[in-house]
């Protein structure tokens, strides 16, 4: 490739609006993001956080109303037939025609994108092996479950090989199994070259599979780097120490370690000590010479490494978890 | 591939799609096949009756009932598009289809086709049927016959794509498409003739556009090639299916917010 790279991805100003019911809802406010060719970028937020209508707008299906949206160096909206040839795109729904069979739906996927007859076969061949569906591709894909069949709709996104493959929610629906299974492709895909642009819910998704992550809620990027930075920017471990003493005593224990540079957080409650501190070693260290120069036993300790919704919890007050409720954005996004 | 071969590539393969959807539904062949048949068997002795009185147009019966009959299958095999349509909308294969460099005329053509096909076939039973019993056959008629009521089959088509793509509810469709068939099939006069309804009934038959198409089919089945009806139900149907084939593309183009 040309030096300087190309990114992969170059959102700069997206915003888009819908009306219902005769209000105007803004599902993307602003959004800003440059993702490098070659790794997988997750889209981290709520329901109605406005990932869908983002991916449907960076994948030509739907117009914006402002902003500028670049992918592999071609303009999404001066020049979407250049920006379709670039792209694989695998939605929510999926996509195969179920009547037909899996080999059918792969046949004609690689044509449209101008293969030959033969081209085509090869690809299918080669793609039915890699996602273990040989043995199915001759049958109607209605009989599939539901992992082979998101297998198959994945293998329909690359049958043309393209530079970024945009996932809308991979492994929502998908048991444990066909969740590491597909996680894995997906690796194995980004090792192939391929740029992965994903949206998921789920925080743990988002912290074992993606390079890079945003988060956005309300049409917004709130938080955007690697899970390990974002989480080591916003939050800190978090460590509790249960100790054989009464609560003046463990107030004391508190208040001599509150100057220590290394502590961010101290909090007594229920013969617990809570602690939150960027190195979790260092501050457990402290709490324990603490309690041992007056002679108090332990009795537990735990510490918690800080997660995704951490982050999400001090932008926005709310914890992920929580936000499974659809909004009226979220119903504004599915009218879309 | 120029743009152009590829375009021709692309409903090919759209056409065959298409195609393979009704072929595996075979249901859906059988009753498009003898429900034609039904027509002519239960309905002609209703309008025998009829022929002779001074309102009815001049003819065997069968003379007049046939092309009827081929009116009402292109418009029925056409009206069918939207349904599918909304599947594929339910089931996001509309969507994978529009994210690949398709052409989306090539798209709407592929059902386009495929229906004219879904006209043709019961068409050539019903004249077959029609002939075996009194029906006068005109070959040159005959096969500007088809090619008119190809065209209405792709306008209806086209317009039926483009309501299930704007309506995305199988409800809605149903109720627009019903509730535009009968004024639309009566006012052309497709199975009673208007001649046989008061002025004020020919007067609206002349708002239809799928009036000028009937009494083209009229004029061709019984082999008057060289009429004005025959021009400007072409002219008429050229129209419609050109606007109708327009709103399709536009409506697989974009207009899914």
């Amino acid at each position: 490739m040309s030096s300087p790279p190309m990114p992969a991805v170059q959102v700069t100003g997206l915003r888009k609006s819908f009306r219902a019911a005769g209000a105007t809802i803004e599902a993307v406010s602003g959004i800003d993001l440059t993702v490098p060719a070659g790794e997988i970028f997750g889209l981290l937020g709520p329901n109605g956080a406005g990932k869908t209508t983002t991916l449907r707008i960076l994948t030509t299906l739907l117009p914006a109303d402002a902003g500028s949206v670049f992918i592999a160096g071609a303009d999404v909206f001066r020049a979407p037939g250049l920006v379709r040839r670039r792209i694989g795109y695998v939605g929510q729904l999926g996509g195969a025609d179920k009547e037909a069979t899996g080999r059918e739906n792969l046949l004609l996927a690689g044509r449209l994108y101008g293969r030959s007859a033969a081209d085509a076969r090869r690809r299918c061949a080669e793609l039915t092996e890699v996602f273990d569906l040989d043995a199915l591709a001759g049958r109607p894909v209605r009989t599939y479950s539901g992992g082979q069949r998101r297998r198959l709709e994945v293998a329909l996104g690359i049958m043309h090989r393209p530079q970024v493959l945009f996932l809308d929610e991979p492994t929502t629906g998908l048991d444990p199994q066909n969740r590491a299974n597909l996680q894995e492709q997906v690796r194995l895909l980004r090792d192939g070259g391929t740029t992965i642009f994903l949206t998921t819910h789920y925080l743990d998704e988002a912290d074992q599979l993606c390079d890079r992550v945003a988060i956005v809620d309300h049409g917004r990027v709130i938080a955007l780097g690697s899970p390990d930075e974002l989480k080591e920017r916003y939050s800190a471990d978090t460590i509790e120490v249960t100790a054989d003493a009464g609560a003046e005593m463990l107030e004391d224990v508190a208040c001599s370690l509150a100057d220590e540079p290394s502590i961010a957080s101290l909090a007594v409650a229920n013969g617990t000590i809570r602690v939150t501190a960027v190195d979790a070693t260092q501050a457990m260290a402290l709490v324990f010479g603490a309690l041992a120069a007056r002679g108090v036993p332990t009795r537990a300790a735990s510490v918690a490494r800080p997660t995704l919704d951490d982050v999400f919890l001090r932008e926005t007050g709310r914890s992920l978890r929580d936000t499974g409720s659809p909004s009226v954005a979220a119903v504004s996004e599915v009218a879309a | 591939m120029s743009a152009f071969a590829a375009f021709g590539v692309q409903t090919g393969l759209f056409f065959r799609r298409k195609l393979f959807e009704t072929l595996r539904q075979p249901v859906w062949i059988i009753t498009g096949l003898t429900a034609p048949v039904l027509y002519l068997a239960l309905f002609e002795p209703l309008l025998r009756p009829l022929a002779g009185t001074k309102a009815f147009p001049p003819g065997h019966v069968v003379d007049v009932f046939v092309p009827g009959i081929m009116v009402l299958i292109a418009f029925g095999a056409g009206m069918g598009a939207g349904w599918p349509v909304i599947w594929e909308l339910d089931s996001g294969v509309i969507e994978r289809l529009r994210v690949t460099p398709a052409s989306r005329l090539a798209l709407l053509l592929g059902t386009v086709l495929r229906d004219i096909v879904m006209f043709a076939v019961p068409g050539a039973v019903v004249v077959a049927i029609g002939a075996a019993i009194g029906y006068h056959v005109h070959w040159g008629g005959l096969v500007l016959l088809f090619v008119l009521l190809a065209l209405l089959t792709a306008a209806c088509s086209a317009a039926s794509s483009a309501l299930g793509l704007k309506l995305r509810q199988i409800g809605s469709l149903a109720a627009v498409v019903t509730g535009a068939q009968l004024p639309l099939t009566l006012l052309a006069g497709i199975l009673l003739p208007l001649s046989l309804g008061p002025a004020w009934l020919r007067v609206l038959g002349h708002f239809n556009p799928m009036y000028y198409g009937v009494q083209a089919a009229r004029s061709l089945a019984a082999g008057s090639v060289d009429t004005g009806a025959v021009g400007l139900g072409f002219l008429v149907m050229v129209v419609i299916t050109g606007l109708a084939m327009w709103w399709g593309t536009r409506a697989y183009q974009g207009a899914m917010a």
